[in-house]
């Protein structure tokens, strides 16, 4: 039995040398450096403060490298000039977010955006990581790089006024504001073209709703968006109103329905965003006398958008947005 | 035993009782499934809409979308309790089913398989698949129950155990291809969700036609339930009769299956509803059963319909498994007796054999290699760290590897320590209950921990952190109270407790549904409660575990000598002086404590406490505090390489390490039952 013993020590003794080593060094990776960007020319270069909802971070100098865990923060960054160092799930990226927001080949991929592969991310030795709130990995993102972390659906939700804010925070991280400014202002003079051609075309205060849907356990499932969802807040810009108006404000910006739901509807414009292997309203309701039976199925007034619209993005994605909508309905 | 006849007048007012409450409770659930839905369509409508359709949208929506659900939920719950009821009768079986078996979970996993690589022959014929998996399960989970030996109870434990295996390789399948398989059902509940007719219109024919055939043989079942002697005394006949009424409970369960998936406990419980008015006759048997399983579904329908909330929909399995799993509890308790000798009472014996090895070399030659496998498993993950740079980047912290390495760490040591609390568990509740076939995860234990779990974080997501473990606690040790309480009539009979627990964890797993669809929770967070997962796995939980393992393994040494002594039989123990009750709840307390701390931080991983100590068994006998130690460093073992794996392979997605070792552990959990059964008869 001694010996059963030892081995108990022996166990004891690795976990504690284990643990030792665990707390000596976990604060060194912060100062990691990296001299490979571009020399800051009309950059600011000193220390920045970012507001997130930590409260606020502050960086020795503007971020460089940085990792991206989720879709929306990505595309900010693009937005801003900057290819991330490393961007989760970036297969899907492709398939779901617009190409004008596209990602080099040099982006590595740190897994899901559920379950980012923290040792990925440390790997890429990043000096600034953006992710969605989550309280069980924050503190060994932080100890990796600096990290900042947005909560997109308390409160309202991802309204518009929230994309904008998360997109200048994120430019402020980066030693961008400018770059931002521009972009932002590019964007609305870009709402104004769009609503001229609406007007050209007759279609000023054009009532709509607008959904993304997929089968989902066998069945249509429609993500109806409502009006504190960032969509409908980019499509209020050109002067477009939402008709999908249901008693309960959700968080996440949608409602989740079936087709039961759109008869109440069917005299507004249904504009749709469904990917092509999963043609939801092309082949499954093609027969279904309910879907037939919408008036605004027999008036011929659906419109679909590319399957890369993304619903929950930043500015690129309102652009997007704009220029797939207003396409469709003018055509 | 359902075999046992007894003749009575073929009409009688019970007869009669069933079949018009039977028609009465699905009139009026078909009515309430129609008004019940997303829209909300006045009853006048739905009255007129039924008295005469016009081409309005309500009423489209009625006859198009809402009656198709229905019509699918009447078919399908008729079908799997027909099938449910011939299954029963040949294999003369109360516990029998298409689910118990594993029909239905071999029929779904070929169908997703089939998905996956043949999607273009899945497409024209998914029946096909669906007949051959569920015939390959049936058939897997006979020869494992141990064949025409096999006594009902074992038939259904090989049965579930069957369908445990095909459900964690389809998880696998939907993990590794979630691509091609993201529009199948959801975690393979089960719904009753229709676009339009085509499901009913596929499915139909074949559940009514075959029906029809199983109606018109009703004498072939008739004749299986004779008693033994007279069955075989008719010879071939029987053999002939049993596979036909295999095929037929196959086509009917592989056809809906293919169309709604797998559905279970219909099967189960329906048939038991109509017997228990003592009609026996076949003919009479049948359609009343296919109306109350018809009836019952739909029921479960409406219930499920009813905790939709905004954004996702319960699926009707769970709502079955809720209604189903406690019947199958009763049927337990109340058809054991006759059913069950004593064989494997006090049989620890899979595998105690004389020791051939002092345990002193043994117990060094474990620690060293579990000490170097968990050492070295930290080299592997997304990114792979040379040998020689190992050692500087755990002992600097300036190391090339350090940031790396430093993540490793602590999930490392998570699964070392939740891996060797699952494995000393399981040695406990296994002398506890005299049960080599006992865990926690078989017992339904580390569902119940992660249900408790579960509540916590969604019913109250501010509360600290530190509650989590308390509320796992409290989850298991109901689960756990509940489980043993009720065997304990039966004598903690090994087979018994196992089904009782499978039964808790069914009912738990569909709890843990209920919660993630009444908190809308996306994304992973919820579901690591039913995988197990260690991921991201911080010093916080390590502390956890820690002090579960600091207090509990020494409480654990230090009882050991009392605890060895409860693998005699009661008398023997007692008669040694010792008091054998409370000898058991103690070291049963431990076991679950153990778990529960297990499950706290690394959600439900099973099957560690029932291998690991089976396989230090061969070298330690029953000697406890052996069995408790080197069991330990296998189950650090197991579950650090799993961890290890399940972050190299996919890099950088990782897999599970809960859905690793369930692939690995369900089969060894069906081998050790084949074994411990074969060497029985032999």
């Amino acid at each position: 039995m001694k010996k059963s013993l030892n081995g108990f020590l022996l166990l004891t003794v690795l976990a504690l040398a284990l643990t030792g080593c665990g707390k000596s060094s976990s604060t060194t990776d912060t100062n990691e450096k990296t001299s490979s960007g571009s020399t800051p020319t009309e950059e600011t270069a000193g220390p920045v403060t970012v507001k997130h909802s930590g409260g606020e971070l502050k960086l020795d100098k503007p971020a460089k490298r940085v990792v991206t865990l989720e879709w929306t923060y990505t595309e900010d960054v693009v937005a801003l000039g900057v290819q991330p160092v490393g961007s989760a799930d970036n297969a899907n990226y492709k398939v779901y977010v617009t190409p004008e927001a596209a990602l080099d080949d040099t982006v590595t991929d740190v897994g899901t955006r559920d379950e980012p592969n923290l040792e990925a991310i440390a790997a890429l030795k990043p000096d600034l990581i953006i992710a969605n709130s989550n309280s069980n990995i924050y503190d060994q993102l932080n100890a990796i790089a600096p990290t900042l972390e947005y909560d997109l659906y308390t409160g309202d939700g991802y309204t518009y006024d929230k994309m904008t804010e998360t997109f200048n925070n994120i430019a402020v991280a980066l030693g961008k504001e400018d770059q931002a400014k521009k972009v932002l202002d590019e964007l609305d003079q870009h709402y104004v073209e769009a609503k001229d051609k609406l007007a050209a075309a007759d279609k000023s205060e054009f009532h709509y709703v607008l959904t993304q849907a997929f089968t989902y356990q066998n069945a249509a499932s429609l993500r109806m968006f409502t009006d504190n969802a960032v969509v409908i807040g980019t499509l209020a810009k050109v002067g477009l109103v939402n008709d999908w108006q249901p008693d309960k404000i959700e968080g996440y910006g949608f409602s989740t329905v079936g087709i039961e739901s759109l008869p109440a509807v069917q005299d507004s414009n249904f504009i749709y965003i469904t990917q092509p292997d999963d043609d939801v309203f092309g082949t499954a309701m093609k027969d279904n006398s309910v879907w037939k039976g919408l008036n605004f199925v027999k008036d011929k007034r659906t419109y679909q958008l590319d399957s890369t619209t993304w619903t929950f993005g930043g500015p690129i994605s309102s652009k997007a947005l704009v220029d797939g909508v207003v396409g469709a309905i003018t055509q | 035993m359902s075999s046992v006849q007894h003749s009575r007048p073929v009409f009688n007012w019970r007869t009669i009782s069933i079949y018009g409450g039977g028609l009465t409770a699905l009139i009026v659930l078909f009515f309430v499934s129609l008004c019940y839905g997303e829209a909300s369509i006045p009853l006048h409508t739905v009255v007129d809409s039924l008295m005469g359709r016009q081409d309005t949208l309500e009423h489209n929506m009625i006859w198009d979308l809402r009656m198709p659900r229905t019509v699918i939920g009447i078919l399908a719950g008729g079908a799997l309790a027909v099938a449910g009821s011939l299954l029963q009768t040949i294999t003369r079986n109360p516990l029998a089913a298409s689910d118990t078996l594993g029909i239905n979970a071999g029929a779904y996993f070929v169908v997703v398989l089939g998905t996956i690589f043949f999607p273009g022959l899945m497409q024209q014929s998914p029946f096909l698949f669906a007949v051959l998996g569920g015939l390959l399960a049936a058939a897997a989970a006979y020869f494992m129950g141990g064949g025409r030996t096999s006594s009902p109870v074992r038939l259904a434990l090989s049965g579930m155990i069957v369908s445990m295996v095909l459900g964690s390789f389809t998880s696998a399948l939907h993990i590794f291809f979630s691509q091609e398989t993201q529009a199948l059902f959801l975690w393979g509940s089960g719904t009753l969700v229709q676009n339009d007719w085509s499901g009913v219109i596929y499915a139909w024919p074949w559940v009514i036609g075959v029906t029809i055939i199983a109606l018109v043989l009703s004498r072939q079942w008739d004749m299986l339930e004779l008693d033994e002697s007279t069955a075989s005394s008719l010879g071939q006949k029987v053999g002939m009769a049993r596979a036909a009424g295999l095929i037929i409970a196959v086509l009917l369960a592989a056809v809906i299956v293919s169309v709604i998936g797998p559905i279970g406990f219909v099967g189960l419980v329906a048939p038991h509803l109509v017997r228990l008015s003592g009609i026996r006759s076949n003919r009479l048997l049948l359609p009343g059963v296919f109306l109350w399983g018809a009836a019952l579904l739909v029921g479960a329908d409406v219930l499920a319909k009813m905790v939709h909330n905004s954004s996702l929909e319960l699926p009707t399995g769970a709502v079955m498994a809720i209604i189903g799993a406690p019947w199958l509890i009763w049927l337990v308790l109340t058809r054991m007796k006759a059913a069950n000798g004593s064989g494997m009472t006090t049989s620890m014996s899979t595998g105690a054999r004389s020791r051939r090895w002092s345990f002193g070399p043994i117990a060094i030659i474990f620690t060293v290699l579990t000490l170097a496998l968990v050492l070295l498993s930290t080299m592997f993950g997304g990114m792979r760290i040379p040998m020689a740079d190992l050692l500087p980047s755990l002992f600097q912290s300036d190391g090339l590897y350090s940031a790396i390495v430093q993540l490793r760490i602590p999930r490392t040591l998570v699964a070392a320590g939740a891996g060797a609390a699952l494995a000393i568990s399981g040695v406990l509740i296994q002398m506890a209950v005299r049960n080599p076939l006992a865990d926690a995860s078989i017992v339904g234990v580390s569902s119940g921990a992660g249900l408790g779990a579960m509540m916590v974080i969604i019913l109250w997501p501010g509360l600290p952190v530190f509650l989590l473990p308390i509320a796992a606690i409290v989850g298991a040790g109901i689960a756990a109270a509940i489980v043993f309480s009720l065997s304990w009539k039966k004598g903690l009979n090994p087979s018994a407790v196992v089904l009782l627990g499978i039964a808790m964890s069914a009912i738990a797993g569909a709890g843990i549904q209920v919660l993630i669809v009444r908190g809308a929770v996306y994304g992973s967070s919820g579901f690591i409660w039913l995988t197990g997962s260690t991921y991201a796995r911080t010093w916080d939980q390590v502390k956890i575990i820690g002090v579960f393992l600091l207090i509990l393994i020494p409480l654990a040494w230090w009882l050991a000598r009392r605890f060895e002594l409860l693998v005699f039989d009661d008398n023997s123990a007692s008669g040694l002086g010792l008091n054998v009750r409370r000898t058991r709840l103690l070291a049963m307390t431990v076991g679950v404590l153990l778990a529960a701390g297990a499950v706290a931080c690394v959600g439900t991983v099973g099957f560690i406490g029932l291998i690991a100590p089976h396989m230090v068994r061969l070298l330690t006998g029953n000697k406890l505090r052996r069995s408790m130690f080197l069991s330990a460093l296998v189950g650090a073992v197991m579950l650090v390489l799993a961890d290890t794996i399940g972050r190299t392979v996919m890099a950088p997605t990782e897999i599970p390490s809960g859905l690793l070792i369930a692939i690995i552990g369900t089969p060894y959990f069906l081998y050790l039952m084949y074994r411990s059964n074969w060497r029985k008869s032999a």
